[in-house]
């Protein structure tokens, strides 16, 4: 009580059973999370499912592909999530990743600096573009779907006119090497990676200053504006963490091929993008974030892809499967909620 | 028309809207429908008018039982509305607007010339000076609301609702609608007539039904047997009670001061003092400027000219979150549902996002149980009814929602706050505990800048009066709690304004 | 003269048609081939499809919806169009008319998702073109379909001096479609659904049904589009469509569409694609990197909006 303010007289009220009790109400890891769970359920069958079609499915070789192919896949999630955060979206991050692939490539074969160095600047780069977005944004109070499309064609038509659409092919070997590198036979150090921004991002949106303001922000950005929620600034934040994300996203995969290719991102992202934070419950209205349902969905994406190529159905069909996938889900979200409501309703 | 409910009931998530609640309109009569906000009012109107299915009970016209799937539903069945919330478009002509579902064509393109006769017949049923050629969106709000208006006559339904018609437009347009609706009623016509304003309701109404706590309260009783007191009680169970709050002296320190503040709204000259510990009212009409003063002060819009001071000293407010963590005003928007509350979010969320800054430690992080800890002396000390604080904000009455807004301002221990409207649309009990709140805060040392367009609720609880009007400040007016003198001096000051501006036009 | 200048600038259209007029001046001054006859209907004949493609988006955009599926609707009619002319030898005049059934078709499922579940628009229709190219891919396994009725090609390649036969679907669909939003009740309860949905629904206008018959048009339109390209080209590729997604939204919005719906100009969409075209015809006369034409199109739709948006200040409207 030592916060509250010194005239205010606390007058004992006369608690109904209505009122608010001063019990802290318990909130479980898994609160609210039943989508996940069916999702996870979803994904824990494929898995059965192709590894029973086809036993090359859970051979270490395919399980080490599979968690590098996931690992890019989350962070990719991520880089959209981050902005659905705050209602917007943004059909730039494949643009962005693939600018940061460049760069990267660019500073470690043409101006040869050290590793850390130029993975910064890729960094950098992503964070940078990803600010511009968000800046636009806020400037013009133009909506984020119209900004990241035509920034998304100017970043990467910027991107090929810069590189002539020539990839880095003779990286430093560390690269490659790190790429390749598998942990007790199967496991890619990169999958840690996609862990340890998942769990810092978590830690954001749950237990951080800015994470809830972003919250606020995405949910009703004119009350949160009316709180003396800074909401500009945190649209620009987000936009400035998506870039980054994306960017790490990209030299991600720069350390996948071993090589910075101009052929990575751009549109072949966008889907993905949208998959795992959709799938993973992640609101497109903006004011809510699913951390481990992005993973989830990451994972069914992936899974999914792999499965088809294990079983050798074309890849062609990836795409109707992927999209008939994205339509299950959220037509089951959506009927799900409806369900939910009736049930309420009937118990009283 | 004869339009009957029956015992119909709704509900929702976490409320029982409506229980069993009947409601009976006859050919050729004007029926008030009453009730407190939350009371059902607006669930009933949306079941006449299509937009919810009842749960249960029976709606009939004329006897025949109807179930009305959709809007379109309802207007083919004969009955036409004005609804609360603006419902035109506004890059359509008013001509468009008016019949806009049933848009009069030639060889199947529209007929331009059919459809402005038409419009004009409805039109000039109210008022001849708007253009049906005109673009909605460059109207008044006051020319809209007529738009609208017009829009349901077109319809020529035997049964008409009006849901708060009157509630921005001029007196004498009120009084033009009243003579017209009076007409429609001697002529046949069946009106369903909402309204907050009890002297409408007498002036207008032959019978009134009452809704209380989604039940009815009364049922088809003529006016003729009405008093304003008997009404109020039916609407809160209890009879209107206004308590004056004692006068008081207040301290002399000055902390706001505005100097020849100008804005992008058109506020010109507005100049005045804020000492600590003082309630200082802000009256005006409606558009007379208050709430939008209130936002260039937050830094919500732009202050073009002149200056504001912060006990002492020049603040340039840039935006709401320099004016609470800087200058530590506050501002309680008068629009909840959108500015005032995040309704998707919890009770504690709504109240606590105020002071996350305060909260949070290092790295910025936010211990849950400091937050709760911050949260529930508030929760507690408003008597805000929910079953949790992890309740969502939009699942809770009027009353509980404005109780949150204030709480998360108290919560911010600001020094100054800056109240708007606080008690439109709230029942009668919270509304009297929301004065004694305010008044509680100020004499704490507190400073208040109260916007009320209440006339009661000004006099009751302001020390003294600023009285705005066309985004000017015309007087001040000292408070000494008595009703008619305070009133009265208030209103002359607004006559006084108009006169010296249509003598100054005229010569 | 600068409050001339003002007023012009007011004028949704009026930045378009400047820099049309600027455009071509400089273009004819700097290249002695922009004027000629061929030039001339090189630049008309890629003006079509890109028309076509633009209004697929506006009618969306106008009733506040967006549709991702434009471009891959679009190749999916071209193929199936090619598919049935060259493998299953259906007549050229049943299998266009059929091919152009199927897109409104996918239009209205697009429509009918959108309307019944109740989801945001823009992820149902990102799901649908992701299932449309899926069936495409899955089908053609990315090998077009090159034995094209020899009537088809010649309607996409011959000309009546610089004037290309193909423009008279184009002209045809921009009357059409003028008439059908200014002038029916039809598309005035679209533009009306679009500019306020809950008093639209009030006023007895069915929103589902408009919301609906918005993405069914939009479905129609993005097929048109591929038969014509379908025709240009001289073949049915999978790709085609693969580049519509920035066009289609670049038009109507250089255009001056409002993003939240209600409002869109099929003039301003026309000079805008106008535009667009003399742009592409210019880098190609200038020999300057392809890759300029995506750059100067993100950089053309941000200067739109934010045109746009100072209009909207200027006049006080949002």
């Amino acid at each position: 009580m030592a916060d509250a303010p010194a005239n205010l007289s606390y007058r004992q009220s006369h608690m109904t059973d209505e009122t608010i009790s001063t019990e802290r109400p318990r909130r479980g890891f898994f609160a609210g999370a039943s989508a996940q769970i069916g999702l996870f359920a979803i994904v824990a069958l494929l898995w059965v499912i192709f590894s029973t079609l086809a036993p090359g499915f859970t051979s270490p070789i395919n399980l080490f592909g599979i968690g590098r192919s996931l690992a890019v896949d989350i962070v990719i999630g991520f880089s959209q999530m981050v902005v659905l955060a705050t209602g917007g979206m943004n059909l730039a991050v494949g643009s962005i990743g693939v600018c940061a692939v460049m760069l990267t490539g660019f500073l470690l074969q043409d101006a040869g600096v050290p590793i850390p160095v130029a993975l910064a600047g890729g960094l950098l780069l992503g964070g940078a573009l990803g600010w511009l977005n968000g800046f636009a944004i806020v400037k013009t109070g133009v909506n984020a779907f119209i900004i990241t499309l035509a920034s998304a064609s100017l970043f990467l038509g910027a991107m090929l006119i810069l590189s002539k659409a020539v990839p880095y092919n003779t990286l430093p070997p560390e690269i490659g090497q790190f790429g390749r590198m598998r942990l007790w036979g199967y496991v890619s150090p990169l999958i840690f990676i996609a862990i340890a921004i998942g769990a810092a991002l978590y830690v954001l949106y749950r237990h951080t200053l800015l994470g809830r303001q972003i919250l606020a922000a995405g949910a009703n950005p004119r009350a949160a504006e009316m709180s003396g929620v800074p909401v500009g600034r945190v649209i620009i934040i987000s936009h400035t963490l998506s870039g980054l994300l994306a960017a790490t996203a990209g030299i991600m995969l720069v350390a996948r091929l071993g090589a910075a290719m101009p052929s990575v991102g751009g549109e072949d992202w966008l889907l993905p993008s949208f998959l795992g934070p959709v799938l993973g419950g992640t609101l497109l209205a903006g004011g809510s974030v699913a951390v481990i349902g992005t993973m989830i969905g990451a994972a069914l994406v992936t899974t999914i892809r792999s499965g088809l190529l294990v079983l050798q159905v074309g890849n062609f069909w990836l795409q109707l499967f992927l999209g008939l996938i994205l339509l299950a889900a959220v037509m089951a979200d959506r009927y799900r909620g409806v369900f939910l409501e009736r049930r309420s309703l009937g118990r009283r | 028309m004869q339009l009957s409910i029956e015992s119909v009931s709704k509900a929702f998530p976490g409320v029982q809207a409506l229980d069993k609640v009947s409601f009976e309109l006859r050919p050729g009569e004007i029926h008030a429908l009453m009730g407190e906000n939350g009371a059902g009012k607006s669930t009933l109107i949306k079941i006449i008018t299509g937009l919810y299915r009842p749960d249960d009970g029976r709606v009939t016209i004329d006897g025949q039982e109807v179930s009305f799937q959709s809007p379109r539903d309802a207007i083919a069945a004969g009955i036409g509305a004005v609804h609360q919330e603006r419902n035109l478009i506004p890059r359509f002509s008013v001509g468009e607007n008016i019949l806009l579902e049933r848009l009069p064509t030639r060889n199947g393109l529209l007929d331009k010339d059919a459809i402005h006769n038409e419009a004009r017949r409805y039109l000039d049923l109210l008022d001849r000076g708007i253009d049906t050629h005109t673009e909605v969106r460059s109207l008044s709000v006051a020319q809209m609301q007529i738009v609208e208006i017009a829009k349901a006559l077109s319809l020529e339904t035997k049964c008409l609702l009006m849901d708060e018609p009157t509630a921005s437009i001029t007196e004498h347009e009120t009084e033009a609608l009243f003579t017209l609706l009076k007409r429609l009623r001697d002529e046949g016509a069946s009106i369903v007539f909402v309204s907050h304003k009890l002297e409408e309701v007498f002036a207008i109404a032959d019978r009134v039904t009452v809704l209380r706590d989604g039940k009815n309260a009364a049922l088809g009783e003529p006016m003729s047997t009405m008093t304003r007191q008997k009404l109020i009680s039916l609407m809160v169970g209890r009879e209107e009670h206004i308590v004056n709050k004692p006068q008081r002296t207040v301290e002399t320190g000055t902390v706001l001061e505005a100097r020849g503040l100008k804005t992008s709204f058109g506020h010109r000259d507005i100049s005045f003092l804020l000492k600590r510990g003082e309630i200082l009212g802000l009256y005006g009409l409606v558009g007379a400027g208050r709430s939008e003063l209130a936002r260039a002060i937050v830094g919500a819009a732009p202050v073009t000219g002149g200056e504001v001071l912060v006990k002492g000293k020049a603040a340039d407010i840039r935006n709401v979150h320099q004016a609470l963590n800087q200058f530590r005003i506050g501002y309680i928007s008068e629009d909840r549902k959108n500015e005032g509350l995040i309704l998707t979010h919890t009770i504690r969320e709504n109240i606590a996002v105020t002071i996350w800054r305060r909260l949070a430690g290092a790295l910025g992080l936010i211990r849950p149980s400091a937050e709760l800890d911050a949260v529930m002396p508030y929760v507690q000390r408003l008597e805000i009814r929910a079953p949790s604080v992890e309740q969502k904000v939009g699942n809770l009455s009027g009353g509980n929602q404005q109780k949150v807004s204030v709480a998360k301002w108290l919560a911010a221990n600001v020094e100054i706050l800056i109240i708007d409207e606080p008690t439109v649309g709230i029942d009668i009990k919270t509304k009297a505990y929301l004065h004694e709140l305010i008044h509680e805060i100020a004499a704490g040392g507190t400073s208040v800048l109260l916007i009320s367009s209440d006339m009661p609720e000004m006099v009751s609880l302001a020390d003294r009066i600023l009285v705005m009007h066309d985004m000017r400040l015309v007087g001040e007016v000292a408070n000494d709690r008595r009703y008619e003198t305070v009133s009265n001096a208030i209103m002359n000051r607004i006559h006084a304004v108009e006169e010296e501006r249509s003598t100054a036009a005229t010569g | 003269m600068n409050s001339l200048l003002r007023r012009f600038l007011m004028v949704e259209w009026s930045g378009i048609l400047a820099a049309i007029i600027l455009g071509s001046a400089l273009l004819a001054w700097l290249s002695p081939a922009f004027l000629t006859e061929f030039n001339i209907y090189v630049m008309l004949r890629s003006f079509c499809v890109a028309l076509l493609v633009g209004f697929a988006q506006m009618v969306t955009l106008a009733v506040g919806q967006m549709n991702i599926s434009v471009g891959a609707l679009g190749g999916l009619v071209a193929v199936l169009a090619g598919g049935m002319m060259e493998k299953l030898g259906v007549p050229m005049i049943l299998a266009i008319p059929a091919a152009i059934a199927i897109g409104a078709l996918c239009g209205l499922l697009n429509g009918v998702l959108t309307e019944r579940t109740g989801i945001n628009g823009f992820i149902i229709t990102l799901a649908t073109a992701s299932a449309f190219t899926g069936i495409n891919l899955g089908i053609t396994q990315s090998i077009p379909f090159y034995n094209m009725p020899p009537g088809l090609v010649a309607f996409g390649s011959d000309r009546f001096f610089a004037f290309p036969y193909l423009m008279i679907a184009p002209i045809i669909a921009t009357v059409l479609l003028g008439l059908f939003l200014s002038r029916t009740v039809p598309g005035r309860h679209l533009l009306a659904v679009g500019g306020n949905p809950h008093a639209a629904e009030l006023s007895g206008i069915s929103r589902g049904r408009i919301t609906i018959l918005a993405h069914t048009l939009s479905g129609t339109l993005a097929a048109c589009a591929a038969i014509l390209a379908v025709a240009q080209l001289g073949s049915a590729q999978p790709t085609i469509g693969s580049d519509w997604l920035l066009l289609s939204f670049a038009a109507p919005i250089i255009g001056g569409a409002a993003l939240t719906g209600g409002h869109v100009s099929v003039l301003g969409t026309t000079l805008a694609v106008i535009l667009i075209a003399l742009i592409e015809n210019g880098m190609v006369l200038a020999k300057v990197d392809p890759y300029w034409v995506q750059f100067v199109l993100g950089a053309l739709i941000l200067a739109a909006v934010w045109l746009n948006r100072w209009r909207a200040v200027k006049t006080g409207t949002d």
